[in-house]
């Protein structure tokens, strides 16, 4: 046994060893189970939960307001735009500082956008600046660049340099970005964008440090891109803005906030420390939660939600999200390989849109209740906008589109054929695997339309990237879709219907419904603008229907609303960390 | 003096096949994920405009792959650190969706975490194993024996997305005894240890039966017991040495595995080690952080399969190293 008791000596000894290095952990005032965060590089953002963070640590010239979703005061104090509507002038707060109380300037936030507006960072919302004038043709003319550089003979440290202060030195004269002084802040719009002020609270919008910045960045003589360091972002390097600032972070393990002494903005944080810890697991989650050692689970997977949901308890919170729940039709004249595509046919597409009952799936196969939806634009979220009524569940109308279009039971089968005697072709119905609220809503849907219109339908799951290939290919009949929308317009659910749209997986193209958007985007009246856009809805929502919308996405919460407080719960759930706190200790300076 | 240089020998020549064993591997994984379809820096849902996304592949040379693969490996060796090209050696590279750390991060963190888990439960496995396994291999047949002998097959059966999540209800969310989820201190690693040893410990247990079973029906251990010693003794002094041998064969790849992180247990425990990074890795097609935790795996199997070695050197100096095939 003796070297039995060896190998184990050794094995705890090491334990031991590797425990040191671990080192210990923290608990946190308030405790929230999240999603793991990718990035809190501003601009690099795109997941929720790192927008979340962002809200808390970095602030923008304006934001919403959670509560009343008003544009209200953030680094900038005041604006003017221009009566043309394509001008804005930010003032900056003289008095804004970042977290080691360094002077915030316009320059930081021009830096910022500039970076967002670079391809060789490629952000996912470098499209938020296209509307600033000479911000796309930037864009596009940096690429080239870089594309004429990776492809050229001449790869050195001094050629990539010297692209890179050309590049600046165009940005700089080009873009419609202009820090006038260490506090004005100069904008200029291709075309009058009304939402603009909400894209400008958009975190990717923030402004960054950049003494840290510079320190983390490299022009790489390889391809002449400008490349940022991990690490600029970690804590005791990342210089931050907002109501709270990065005390730790370890990777996929957890993340401590506190609030940020320097901050002096409109809206101190009322927290006194916020402890994200990743928890992929739904029950791990809830168990966490259950135990006490979690305070908030922001965000639950589906296959908990309905029995929670349903057992009545008052920490569980269903809300009513800015997003849409839909499917997709091809519009595309015919199928990849050539084959025949039903779909292409504006009335099959209505005929199965009004074949759904919608008020079945919420409550039977979803089990959540979730508000249906017959438009794709979340009706009654956004100010002056009027939402179309779109089509109804009528199995009687939806069996006349379906005739109309040349389909009927001519053989007393129980399926439909066209004149010559064929059949409907199957019904490729395509979603990702590994979510069971869809693979549910898909057996439903394939039910409704199999007994009420007569056609089959086969039900096609597949791994998410195999998916993705195949909705981009068009490889698909019906597919499912959803989308949350970005910021406070209707638009940023119609773009997705825009001809060549990159993510219009339907492959829809309508020349009216492209001039209607385009005319609103001209129009300088809001409430004629607001009628385009409706109309504009209206004609795929009612007429061309390349997207079928089932209900809205709900979020849901656990958390106790006796203990914690500081939660927002108007549709765009635009958390804010810095307010959260347990009832009792109220923080100090607590403002709305 | 032969056996210390067939020793040598071998430690020499492992070491020397080593870049190559990883050259290859490297070579093979990046091949298998250079034909999974998708873009890492794609997520669900939203999609940047065709221009946006060119620029996203662009950024880390997807569209070429020779030239990514020959930079990658000429940093992850470290040579094109010897060569000044680069300034830090054996850079893994970023994440490819974690922009904030890099892959040489990511393991550092992750590893410790794992190889804490892993050599654990190995511990637990070996502690438990043994007993389980001398118990049964004294008296084969008897009710003891039938006893863990079965709960070793269940041991053995029983997934351990199942087992976890029972502890993790029973001991953790109803008595309360261990905190759920999480990482930090040693009552975090309890449950995850145990659900991961418990394989393990089933595996030795069988091993060491049988062996142990064997080994008792042999003529030195007859012998002994002829001469006097109680048969539970002669087990002991004499036939466990050699019983032993197959479990520390295994104990090779086993610690390999358990050490570089069970992605079901770290999931189910919400555990941030390696295996679920890698899993992770995978599932978002993070080219360099796959690729990071490829060689690591390789390299510790490699070189823990060469240490079994030199210990069954040491347990059995009737092995012949360097004549022993590898």
């Amino acid at each position: 046994m003796r070297w039995t008791a060896w190998i184990v000596g050794a094995l705890v000894l090491v334990v031991l060893f590797v425990w040191e290095w671990n080192g210990g952990a923290h608990r946190a005032d308030v405790r929230v189970a999240s999603a793991d965060v990718f990035t809190l590089d501003p601009q690099r953002m795109t997941y929720m939960q790192d927008l979340r963070v962002a809200r808390a640590l970095f602030e923008g010239l304006c934001w919403s307001d959670p509560d009343t979703d008003d544009v209200v005061e953030g680094v900038a104090e005041s604006w003017t735009i221009s009566s043309d509507g394509r001008t804005y002038t930010f003032h900056l707060r003289p008095d804004a500082r970042w977290s080691n109380g360094d002077p915030l300037t316009a320059e930081d936030f021009k830096e910022a956008w500039r970076r967002l507006l670079l391809p060789d960072l490629a952000a996912d919302y470098s499209e938020l600046l296209f509307p600033v004038s000479g911000a796309r043709a930037f864009f596009a003319w940096r690429a080239e660049q870089l594309e004429a550089y990776a492809k050229s003979e001449r790869h050195s440290a001094e050629a990539a340099q010297s692209l890179w202060h050309e590049t600046v030195a165009r940005f700089d004269s080009t873009v419609g970005i202009e820090a006038t002084d260490a506090h004005t802040l100069v904008v200029r719009l291709e075309q009058p964008v009304p939402y603009w002020l909400d894209v400008c609270g958009f975190q990717t919008l923030s402004p960054v440090h950049r003494p840290t910045l510079e320190r983390f960045s490299r022009i790489d003589p390889q391809t002449a891109m400008l490349r940022t360091e991990p690490g600029w972002t970690k804590p005791g390097v990342l210089v931050c803005n907002g109501a709270m600032r990065l005390v730790d972070w370890k990777y996929k393990r957890s993340m401590l906030l506190e609030p940020n002494p320097m901050y002096r903005g409109a809206h101190p944080a009322q927290a006194r420390s916020v402890e994200i810890v990743p928890i992929e697991d739904a029950s791990t989650a809830v168990l966490a939660y259950e135990s006490g050692s979690i305070d908030w689970v922001s965000d639950l997977t589906a296959e908990f939600r309905a029995e929670l949901v349903n057992a009545g308890r008052n920490d569980v919170h269903v809300l009513p999200a800015f997003g849409t729940d839909f499917w997709s039709f091809n519009c595309r004249p015919t199928m990849p390989d050539g084959r025949f595509n039903p779909f292409a046919d504006a009335r099959v597409r209505r005929a199965f849109a009004l074949a759904v009952d919608k008020q079945a799936l919420v409550q039977s196969v979803t089990r959540l209740h979730e508000p249906i939806a017959t438009t794709l634009v979340p009706p009654g979220s956004i100010a002056g906008y009027e939402s179309p009524a779109g089509l109804p569940f009528d199995l009687a109308a939806a069996r006349a589109e379906l005739a109309a279009a040349g389909w009927k039971d001519r053989n007393a089968d129980g399926l439909v054929e066209n004149a010559e005697g064929e059949a409907f072709p199957p019904v490729e119905m395509l979603f990702m695997t590994g979510n069971p609220r869809v693979r549910g809503i898909a057996s439903a849907l394939a039910a409704m339309w199999r007994d009420g219109l007569g056609v089959q339908c086969e039900v096609r799951s597949k791994d998410g990237k195999f998916a993705k290939e195949d909705l981009r290919a068009g490889n698909f009949m019906i597919a499912r879709g959803g989308w949350y929308g970005d910021y406070l317009d209707p638009t940023t659910f119609l773009d997705l219907s825009r001809t060549g749209n990159g993510n219009n997986d339907r492959g829809f193209s309508d020349a009216r419904f492209d001039a209607l958007l385009a005319d609103a985007e001209r129009a300088t009246d809001a409430a004629q603008r607001m009628r385009l856009l409706s109309d504009a809805e209206r004609l795929i929502m009612e007429e061309q229907m390349p997207i079928l919308p089932l209900c809205r996405y709900v979020t849901l919460y656990m958390y106790d609303p006796d203990r914690l407080r500081g939660i927002v719960r108007t549709p765009r759930l635009d958390q804010r960390l810095q307010r959260l706190h347990m009832s009792g200790d109220s923080g100090e300076g607590a403002t709305p | 003096m032969s056996a210390m240089n067939g020793m040598s020998v071998l430690i020499t020549r492992r070491l020397l096949q080593l870049p190559l064993v990883l050259g290859l591997i490297l070579t093979i994984t990046f091949a298998l994920l250079w034909i999974i379809p998708g873009n890492p820096m794609e997520n669900e849902g939203r999609r940047p405009s065709a221009e946006v996304a060119e620029a996203m592949r662009r950024q880390y040379q997807l569209d070429q792959p020779g030239a990514f693969l020959a930079q990658y490996a000429a940093r992850a060796s470290g040579i094109a650190w010897i060569a000044g090209a680069h300034p830090v050696p054996f850079d893994l590279g970023p994440s490819m969706r974690h922009p904030d750390w890099s892959v040489n991060e990511i393991i550092a963190a992750g590893l410790p975490v794992s190889a804490t888990i892993g050599l654990g439960a190995i511990a637990i496995a070996l502690i438990v194993g043994s007993i389980a396994g001398v118990i049964g291999g004294l008296r084969p047949g008897s009710w003891s024996d039938g006893a863990t002998q079965a709960l070793a097959l269940v041991g053995i059966s029983v997934p351990s997305f199942v087992t976890g999540s029972l502890l993790l209800v029973l001991l953790a969310a109803k008595l309360r005894l261990v905190p759920i989820g999480g990482w930090g201190t040693p009552a975090h690693a309890l449950l995850p240890m145990l659900t991961l040893s418990l394989p393990f410990a089933a595996y030795i247990a069988r091993l060491l039966r049988f062996g142990l079973a064997d080994q008792m029906q042999t003529h030195y251990v007859r012998t002994a017991m002829a001469k006097g010693l109680s048969r539970r003794e002669a087990a002991v002094r004499h036939a466990l040495k050699n019983a032993f041998l197959p479990v520390l064969s295994y104990l090779g790849p086993a610690t390999a595995i358990a050490m570089t992180g069970s992605f079901v247990v770290e999931k189910v425990f919400a555990v941030p080690g390696l295996g679920r990074h890698f899993v992770d890795g995978v599932l978002g097609k993070d080219i360099t952080l796959v690729m990071g935790v490829v060689l690591v795996y390789a390299a510790l199997l490699v070189l823990l399969n060469l240490l079994v070695d030199i210990l069954y050197a040491w347990i059995d100096p009737r092995i012949e190293i360097a004549a022993r095939p590898q």
